[in-house]
């Protein structure tokens, strides 16, 4: 405590011995100008041999920055582009894709029902070929029966009767023979 | 007579005014000078050589921390002025007082910065504690603001600022008044609270050295740091009061006859006024 009270009036008594307010801030009007000379020489200095270099690396950086930036803008500007692109691309395969699927549905049923009513016909003249040739089939047997039995009759009734018939006497009598069979 | 160096001392030494070694003529050499052409010669080949180095390329990381904290001083000039080609006008004496004030600062805590005497007087002591070159960074910070305000408005456009007539315009013309005195006011608080706040920084160095004596290495290390921390906010005080003066001086202003109406600001970060603190 003495040492710092000791100090205190020293230091007052450096401040109290200078005659003047600003000799006692030791303030000089030569050092001042010398110092401010000194300082604006030194500002002087840097602006000319210093200061353009980190501005121009700054201005080069933000320059790069921006160009990214913008490019970064155009890529994504382009990115949405080929997705809308894509987007109306996939719409329209899609929209082809369905009407594909859709003529191709139509064609095959077509086509089925072409093949259907072919089928239909071709088994509708079948069957009646079938038909036609069943009744000329029967026909013919019906004929060569009848022809047959009367022979057959003619040949019984020759041995029955001992008589010859001809072909005329013999066709009628089988023929109402047949009548009365009926 | 042998000059004394690293003389020990009784009590420790304090002095308000820088304290002269010897002089060259008539013209005085302060202790403060010695570490002042130390801190000139470290910006002066420091800043050369960063300059070579980025044009070079180099990615040394003391260069990219040099480039950063000029971008960040930069952006702010920028930011605060609003107008990017009177900021980069602006610019190189904003950022040199930030970088001339906190080199100056940092170099007056060094240890030899005391200890070393020279006739009983310390040989360092450092430049910012002289009120001699706070009040030639104050007088040049003012004189910028009305040079870039002169630019802006005009000799006579500026003059409105401080006079206005009063028969027209009473109120305006305290106003202009007050603006005066707060020019000086502005002026003196600049260089004052620099130089308060060196001198007291040092003065805590020494009294803290002083007081723990052989335990100062113990207890001055902390004091440092936080001197370290002072001083660059004392640095970046001093740097953005001088933009936002500058930036004050050529915002538009009103006149006597639209007194009454709101004033238009040009610059958006400073819509109000800007008294300094």
């Amino acid at each position: 405590m003495q040492t710092l009270l000791q100090f205190a009036v020293e230091t007052h008594g450096q401040t109290a011995a200078k005659p003047g307010f600003f000799e006692a801030l030791g303030i000089d009007w030569k050092l001042l100008l010398l110092q401010g000379i000194a300082f604006l020489v030194l500002v002087f200095f840097l602006k000319k041999f210093v200061y353009p270099s980190m501005v121009k690396a700054i201005d080069d950086r933000q320059a790069a920055i921006e160009q990214g930036t913008k490019a970064a803008e155009v890529a994504k500007e382009k990115a949405a582009a080929a997705e809308s692109d894509v987007n109306k691309m996939f719409k329209e395969a899609r929209a082809q894709a369905d009407e594909i699927v859709a003529t191709a549905h139509k064609e095959a049923l077509a086509m089925v029902e072409d093949a259907e009513s072919k089928a239909r016909k071709r088994a509708d003249r079948i069957v009646s070929d079938a038909k036609a040739q069943l009744e000329q089939d029967v026909t013919a047997a019906r004929a060569a029966l009848r022809s047959e039995t009367r022979e057959l009759v003619a040949l019984a009734t020759e041995k029955i009767i001992k008589e010859k018939i001809d072909q005329k006497r013999d066709a009628s009598l089988i023929e109402s023979a047949l009548g009365e069979a009926r | 007579m042998i000059p004394r160096l690293f003389a020990v001392e009784q009590t420790p030494h304090v002095s308000l005014p820088a304290e002269e070694l010897f002089s060259i003529g008539n013209f005085p050499i302060t202790n403060s000078m010695t570490l002042g052409i130390i801190s000139y010669i470290l910006i002066i080949t420091t800043g050369l050589w960063l300059a070579k180095s980025i044009q070079r390329g180099s990615k040394n990381r003391f260069v990219l921390f040099m480039q950063w904290i000029f971008e960040m001083l930069l952006t702010t000039v920028e930011e605060v002025m609003g107008d990017k080609k009177r900021a980069r006008q602006l610019a190189p004496l904003a950022i040199t007082l930030f970088f001339f004030i906190i080199t100056n600062y940092y170099l007056g805590i060094l240890p030899f910065v005391g200890p070393v005497t020279y006739n009983g007087i310390p040989f360092f002591r450092g430049l910012a504690a002289d009120l001699n070159v706070t009040f030639a960074l104050a007088i040049i910070s003012m004189v910028a603001a009305q040079v870039y305000a002169i630019k802006v408005h005009g000799f006579f456009g500026n003059a409105t600022r401080y006079l206005r007539n009063p028969f027209k315009d009473p109120a305006g013309a305290f106003e202009g008044i007050l603006e005066l005195i707060a020019e000086f006011s502005r002026l003196t608080a600049l260089s004052l609270r620099l130089f308060g706040n060196v001198f007291a920084g040092e003065v805590l160095l020494v009294m803290v050295a002083f007081l723990t004596q052989n335990f100062s290495p113990i207890a001055l290390p902390f004091f440092m740091v936080f001197e370290l921390f002072i001083g660059a906010i004392q640095s970046y005080v001093f740097f953005m009061l001088t933009v936002v003066f500058v930036s004050l001086g050529t915002m538009h202003h009103t006149t006597d006859d639209d007194h009454s109406k709101p004033a238009e600001a040009k610059k958006p970060i400073l819509a109000s006024g800007g008294n300094d603190s």
